[in-house]
């Protein structure tokens, strides 16, 4: 039990001052997904085949890989800032939550990186 | 984790059906959340069979019914019955609205009253808002100028100047926004709310107010603010056909404004 008064409870460690890059980055990366998004669906349906020599001609050409480069960067970013709204909104408890939010950094940070690095793979021409 | 059932000991039961009054012309059924302190027993359901030729035609006009004739113990905060104070601020047919302007004959099949959710109830359909209130309080709703008054006026504001604060500054603080968002269920502790951000809205757009940047500096927050992610139910149900969404829209953007 705490005897604390409602408005001392309310007002707690104070404003963080902080979260407008958070909510910015939030629709930046929404902003730049939506074109990049829509051009890897419509070059994959577009390639005449899509067997494992044509994808990969596909992905040697340069604007490609640095698009799908770019797609994958923003996509775990935009991914990255989503999932922790949702984990602060429903992971209650100072602990947990920022243990959450550190592995889900770790996951994300790692997909993007492996990502980029089987592009980077294909694209330089170490063929599996 | 945030709570999707209520504990255990909060759950509703089955409560008491109490007979029709002698001579019912026109009968409505009325059920209603009861919840006492003093008993130790989980809050229950009772049922009310109304006689709405004998009533006033709104749902406050049926609580009060039900209280004179009917169980004297029932429970509900009421003061002006036309829609201004506030109090009688709770969820009627899954809706957080005023009964005192509600009309039952708006209502579809039987008339089911609760408190405002996922509040503490103090009874019956009384919420404990101590909360509420000083998330009100902590947005400072006063103004906060360094410059003194004129000496023989009081401070001026334009026409248009006072129409961007008219509709903001008619909030009653009834509660019925911040207890229909999700997001002031799961983190009432640290999210404002969408009324004590319509309040601190009102305040930073006012043109008499001089404190616009530390209202904002107080706000700019992950929990206190940006627990917002623009659910609309404030906007929704507001009595008073206010909008405390575009007001939380509006206090972000200014947010973004003042980086660069």
């Amino acid at each position: 039990m705490s005897l604390r008064s409602p408005l001392g409870r309310v007002l707690g460690l104070g404003a963080a001052k902080q979260g407008v890059h958070h909510w910015w980055a939030q629709r930046l990366t929404s902003v730049a997904l939506l074109p990049l998004s829509v051009w890897f669906v419509v070059s994959l349906l577009a390639l005449p085949a899509l067997d494992h020599a044509t994808v990969v001609a596909w992905l040697r050409q340069g604007s490609t890989a640095l698009l799908l480069i770019l797609f994958l960067l923003v996509a775990a970013w935009h991914s990255q800032l989503g999932v922790r709204v949702v984990v602060e909104d429903y992971v209650h408890g100072n602990g947990v939550r920022t243990l959450t939010l550190v592995l889900l950094t770790f996951v994300h940070v790692l997909a993007a990186a492996a990502g980029v690095f089987a592009v980077l793979r294909v694209a330089f021409g170490v063929t599996a | 984790m945030a709570e999707f059932r209520l504990p255990a000991n909060s759950r509703p039961v089955k409560g008491i059906t109490h007979p029709a009054p002698p001579g019912v012309r026109e009968a409505r059924t009325v059920r209603i959340y009861r919840f006492s302190p003093d008993s130790g027993e989980n809050p229950r359901i009772d049922t009310f069979t109304l006689d709405t030729k004998s009533c006033g035609p709104m749902v406050l006009d049926a609580l009060i019914q039900i209280k004179a004739v009917t169980d004297s113990t029932l429970t509900f905060r009421r003061s002006c019955r036309e829609g201004i104070c506030g109090s009688c601020a709770m969820n009627i047919n899954g809706i957080n609205r005023l009964a005192c302007t509600t009309h039952m004959h708006d209502l579809k099949g039987d008339v089911r009253i609760y408190p405002l959710p996922h509040m503490p109830v103090v009874k019956d359909l009384v919420p404990d808002l101590t909360t509420f209130y000083a998330q009100y309080a902590s947005v400072k709703p006063w103004l906060q100028a360094t410059t003194p008054p004129p000496p023989d006026s009081e401070r001026l504001q334009s026409k248009e100047e006072e129409e961007r604060i008219d509709r903001p500054a008619a909030c009653i603080l009834c509660a019925c926004c911040s207890t229909a968002c999700p997001s002031y269920w799961w983190n009432s502790d640290r999210f404002l709310g969408p009324a004590a951000l319509l309040a601190a809205y009102r305040w930073i757009i006012d043109s008499r107010d001089e404190a616009t940047g530390e209202r904002l500096d107080a706000l700019e927050d992950p929990f206190r603010l940006y627990r917002c992610h623009t659910i609309m139910n404030c906007t929704d149900v507001c009595p008073k056909d206010l909008n405390p969404a575009r007001a939380i829209a509006e206090i972000k953007k200014m947010l973004v404004e003042r980086q660069g």
